[in-house]
């Protein structure tokens, strides 16, 4: 009878707690919100499944109802504030970490150190070959996320001034095909997030100052804010689902949270 | 002997090994997974080409006086109550990345139509140039081509109902708009050519001409949306008697320039402009729209021909115009609606000199008088589908003494009640 009655509680827990609340948008985010929802699930407190796709297609989800936050790498857009409200949703927006955006090229690349405006040129199609950087003569390959990706907007926002890639720039859909691209060509020029960057790749230092100082992408430069190419990471969530989001967003946001933030390669939000 | 067999029989052996190891190498457990997911990811691409969407209005209107109001149709004689299905529509379309095609029916309680048939071909170069062909929106103004299922207000503005009925025109249409990437993306150019009577295929020899500039730009901190336009109307109404009738001094009389075969102008010019704001409050939208020009029609009223019409034609120079507010209440799902619109059908008219008689000459008439409407409303949206809509419109119109029926305000105002379902 008791062996039965512990059973039956069980299952009823179970039941209860096997509803996951679901994460959807940003590729750039994908390590940290896996790693967060993995430490969380262990310590048994829910359940999170995460899924990428770029903060484009975690907006629509949101406004669709198909997830409960949708994770971005840049801030949501007017159309997608009005589409929300049209739908009757309200949201609430959170800074998880920052990111620092690396600009990386083939380990063999010659090229350590970029300015804002070689990087225009490059990846605007302007400037075509790596010797007129001071590299090799070598035709320049240059790599980009699709349109739905927050990391996409935030590059040519930031780095491009809102001019438009060169229409030879290859798109992919994935941080992670990046680096493999980027790692296999000899002239490829791509853009991650810092937690992607691995011995595959090479990150460049950059000057936002035309030269005057060149600054590596790390968690330190990113924290001192000496490297220039950094932004915030953002969970958006409904308001309807705040007490069932909370409890991951709290730890997200706690020493804990931030620690795994650090580990992960991201920035957190205070030392 | 035996050696030459055993070697034959080695060589059998190897030759039987060899496919198969190499089968197990192409066929690994992630070699397997990688390959269904591409078909599967093939299937996903070939069928998001693929979109049915719709919706349904359903929805209650009370006048305050009977067989006398106006709201997306005239009220039947004798009633002051009506339930109706506004909009039931169904559309189909199918999208690549240069051509897209679109189905659009109308289904209500009164029947099953055609709202939409056309496709667009776009250039394979830069994306930028597109063409258009079939029955689609007039690109004259803000609130022709805005979505129904969008509309704030249970109907569009009086002068929008009654120049562009049914929105949707026969024709061909250029659009030079930038692709998404591109940072000319806020300007979109469009220009065609079309039949002028609405869906209903009737063909004249003069085709009528639509134009439209405008743009449409955010803040970069996504603040602040806003988008100006400037349109052009340019065609005519086919005379098929020897009568058209010109304003002279607040009464009809016969122009002797026109006669049958001829075309009499149907010309406006229009400017639109949208701007939406994110406040503490929560989002601010104002919109406005202004309209003036030349419109030929019937005696009784100023509304544009759906066919080529079969009777005297009267020429009026007319002026209409909107401005809405909608504010959402931040944190809810509701919604604050305020419009204002008027629609003056005879600019060189007004008051008294409307139902002036003359001998040899003819009055004007109902069709001449200006309404103006101010709307309060609210919205509740209970869900990315379901939204509800209560709705106030208070009517004023034009007197005159010498028009009989018109001599105050006519009791017209009307309260909607609708719900709507969107998919």
């Amino acid at each position: 009878m008791k062996k039965t009655l512990l059973l039956m509680i069980s299952l009823v827990v179970l039941a209860g707690g096997s509803y996951a609340q679901k994460l959807k948008g940003s590729d750039t985010m994908l390590p940290l919100s896996q790693k967060e929802a993995e430490t969380f699930m262990k310590e048994g407190r829910g359940n999170v499944t995460v899924t990428g796709g770029g903060s484009g297609v975690g907006f629509t989800a949101l406004i669709d109802g198909t997830t409960e936050i949708a994770q971005a790498s840049r801030a949501i857009k007017m159309d997608e504030k009005l589409k929300l409200t049209e739908a009757g949703i309200s949201y609430k927006e959170v800074i998880a970490a920052y990111d620092a955006l690396a600009m990386v090229v083939n380990p063999s690349n010659s090229i350590n150190e970029l300015t804002r405006e070689q990087l225009e040129g490059i990846y605007t199609g302007k400037i075509k070959n790596w010797k007129e950087v001071g590299g090799a003569n070598l035709q320049i390959v240059v790599y980009t996320r699709e349109t739905s990706s927050g990391t996409y907007e935030f590059v040519k926002t930031s780095v491009l001034k809102n001019k438009n890639f060169a229409s030879s720039a290859l798109s992919m859909p994935a941080t992670g095909a990046i680096i493999q691209s980027v790692s296999q060509t000899k002239g490829a020029i791509g853009y991650v997030g810092l937690a992607y960057v691995n011995k595959e790749v090479k990150a460049l230092k950059v000057s936002y100052d035309k030269g005057k100082n060149f600054i590596a992408p790390s968690i330190a430069t990113a924290m001192n804010k000496t490297y220039p190419i950094t932004r915030p990471l953002y969970y958006y969530y409904n308001t309807k689902v705040t007490k069932k989001v909370m409890p991951y967003i709290n730890y997200v946001l706690s020493p804990e949270g931030q620690q795994i933030v650090l580990k992960v390669g991201y920035v957190p939000l205070s030392k | 002997m035996k050696k030459i067999f055993k070697l034959i029989a080695i060589a059998l052996l190897v030759m039987t090994i060899k496919p198969a190891l190499a089968q197990e190498v192409e066929g690994t457990p992630t070699d397997t997974l990688g390959a269904a997911i591409n078909k599967l990811q093939s299937a996903i691409e070939l069928m998001q080409r693929f979109k049915i969407t719709g919706y349904l209005q359903a929805q209650s209107q009370f006048s305050d006086s009977i067989g006398n109001a106006f709201a997306g149709g005239a009220f039947p004689a004798g009633t002051d109550k009506r339930f109706k299905v506004r909009r039931g529509r169904l559309k189909f379309a199918y999208n690549t990345l240069l051509t897209t095609f679109v189905a659009q029916f109308d289904v209500t309680e009164s029947g099953f139509g055609t709202k939409d048939m056309y496709l667009v071909v776009r250039d394979p170069w830069t994306q930028t140039v597109s063409l258009t062909g079939g029955v689609f929106n007039r690109p004259f103004g803000y609130e022709v081509a805005y979505s129904s299922s969008q509309l704030e207000s249970p109907e569009r503005a009086r002068f929008t109902q009654a120049l562009f009925p049914g929105e949707e025109d026969l024709g061909w249409m250029v659009t030079i708009q930038g692709a998404k990437t591109s940072t000319w993306n806020w300007l979109r150019i469009q220009g065609g050519y079309f039949e002028g009577n609405g869906i209903n295929p009737a063909s004249k020899k003069m085709k009528d001409f639509i134009g439209q500039i405008s743009i449409n730009k955010a803040s970069m901190d996504e603040k602040i949306k806003y988008g100006i336009g400037a349109s052009y109307y340019d065609g005519g109404v086919l005379e098929t008697t020897a009568n058209t009738y010109v304003l002279n001094n607040g009464i009809y009389s016969k122009d002797a320039s026109q006669a049958a075969g001829k075309f009499a102008k149907r010309q406006y010019v229009g400017i639109d402009a949208q701007f939406s704001a994110e406040s503490g409050l929560g989002l601010t939208t104002i919109r406005g729209e202004y309209l003036n020009g030349k419109q030929p029609s019937v005696a009784g009223s100023a509304n544009s021909f759906t066919a080529n019409p079969t009777g005297d034609l009267y020429l009026r120079n007319i002026m209409g115009a909107y401005a809405i507010l909608i504010q959402s209440i931040k944190g809810t799902k509701d919604q604050i609606v305020l419009k204002y619109d008027v629609f003056d059908p005879n600019t060189k008219v007004s008051g008294d000199q409307i139902g002036l008689k003359a001998t040899g000459f003819n009055a004007t008439t109902a069709g001449d008088i200006k309404y103006s409407t101010i709307g309060i409303g609210w919205i509740y949206a209970y869900d990315a589908n379901v939204k509800l809509t209560a709705y106030y419109d208070i009517v004023k119109n034009e007197k005159s003494k010498n028009l009989a029926g018109y001599g105050s305000d006519l009791k017209d105002n009307v309260f909607t009640l609708r719900l709507q379902y969107k998919f």
